[in-house]
């Protein structure tokens, strides 16, 4: 990957779309599966993800220059690890209800492969501000494949949209929309979707032919 | 100062260690008594539910349950109300489900021959299948249900509208059906031991 782009536009551009990490590098699918089923939860989710992707990139870019080699990773997840558990000791003290929906997820951000991935590729050879913003786009790269592939498992699991019932009474949920299977063939859609357009615009794609 | 040796490696993760720790702790002690309160307040709104209280608010579930008592019967605590010259019981339950386990509350009479309400605290069934146990369309069924022989019976088909101990099954969820029906029997068992002299 080239991480040669140090201008803001470019890396917004690449990390919401040529190289978005969930369609593009296949990161963190592991949390797109579990909490796609309801809007709410995965607007909260993935803006706990975009909240700990830019700080911990901005934490590390910043003491870089102080952190041995040898602990160097153990660090890192130190300081993602720290940001996770601030993320949910808020949900769970000011928003108990989406706390409890989103269960052990919110921890399990610490192990979310794109904030480590973005720590290592991006923030330790860049400065805070830029890798700030590296991070806070990256998360977004990841929120809207989730948030598409909640749209759709929502619409069609419950007939809703963000809790509100938006098709009439009359329509049957498809209940695989509500299994975490769904969620598999929605982002194999979307990124077929996504490498097509790509593939159009003849933009450089990034694996394999 | 050599960044690479090995006293500077020691002194620098325990300082980061310390600094972020530090900093978790004093989120932690800055939100523990609203998470504390939130746990109360979700304990104290099922207690409700289940004795058929309605709430508003917050302040008004604290209010209300300022009336209930709590009393322990055969090691078992139950949550107590006196009500239009009876007596209402509730306690909270936990039992397997289909896939973990199913917590609850739920409210009787004091002879154990009716349900109050039912209440469900937490379950890990299918949703969309066995999760609609946290319905209100399946939940309202136990609002003042007589029970037959002491016993509810989830059934697939036929009336249980008007029919005593007669509760419809969720389509498609058999397995969270038949724990529901034997989690709340043994329920219904236990606190009949545990009020029998009460009446």
């Amino acid at each position: 990957m080239s991480d040669s782009a140090k201008q803001p536009g470019q890396i917004l551009k690449q990390n919401m779309w040529t190289a978005n990490p969930i369609f593009m590098q296949i990161l963190g699918i592991c949390s797109a599966l579990a909490v796609t089923n309801l809007l709410s939860n995965t607007m909260i989710m993935t803006l706990g993800v975009v909240f700990v992707t830019g700080m911990s990139n901005l934490t590390v870019a910043i003491i870089k220059s102080l952190i041995p080699r040898k602990v160097r990773m153990v660090v890192q997840t130190l300081i993602i690890a720290f940001y996770v558990i601030i993320v949910d000791i808020v949900l769970r003290a000011y928003l108990p209800e989406i706390s409890r929906n989103l269960g052990p997820y919110v921890g399990l951000i610490i192990t979310n492969c794109i904030i480590m991935g973005r720590a290592e590729a991006f923030a330790q050879s860049n400065p805070p501000l830029l890798s700030l913003w590296d991070g806070i786009t990256s998360g977004m790269g990841y929120m809207g494949v989730l948030l598409s592939i909640a749209l759709v498992r929502e619409l069609l699991g419950f007939g809703a949209l963000f809790g509100f019932q938006v098709l009439p009474a009359g329509f049957e949920p498809w209940i695989i929309m509500v299994m975490p299977p769904s969620a598999f063939f929605l982002i194999g859609v979307i990124t077929w979707g996504g490498k097509y357009l790509m593939h159009r615009q003849g933009e450089p794609v990034l694996e394999g032919e | 100062m050599n960044k690479q040796s090995l006293p500077y490696t020691v002194v620098f993760s325990f300082i980061v260690c310390f600094a972020f720790v530090f900093l978790l702790s004093l989120t932690h002690q800055a939100t523990r008594e609203q998470v504390q309160l939130n746990q109360q307040l979700r304990l104290q709104r099922s207690v409700l539910s289940a004795l058929a209280i309605d709430y508003q608010d917050d302040q008004e579930v604290l209010q209300l349950f300022d009336d209930i008592e709590t009393v322990e019967r055969n090691g078992m605590t139950l949550y107590r109300i006196d009500r239009d010259d009876e007596v209402l019981y509730a306690r909270i339950f936990a039992g397997s489900g289909l896939w973990g386990t199913i917590n609850g509350v739920v409210g009787v009479n004091e002879d154990v021959s009716r349900t109050v309400a039912l209440e469900i605290i937490d379950h890990n069934e299918t949703p969309g299948l066995g999760g609609r146990v946290d319905e209100p369309e399946f939940k309202r069924q136990f609002r003042d249900k007589p029970l037959d022989d002491g016993k509810i019976d989830v059934i697939r088909e036929g009336d249980t509208e008007g029919v005593d101990g007669r509760i419809n099954a969720i389509t498609g969820a058999t397995g969270t059906s038949n724990a529901i029906e034997t989690i709340l029997n043994r329920e219904f068992e236990r606190l009949r031991d545990a009020l029998r002299g009460e009446a």
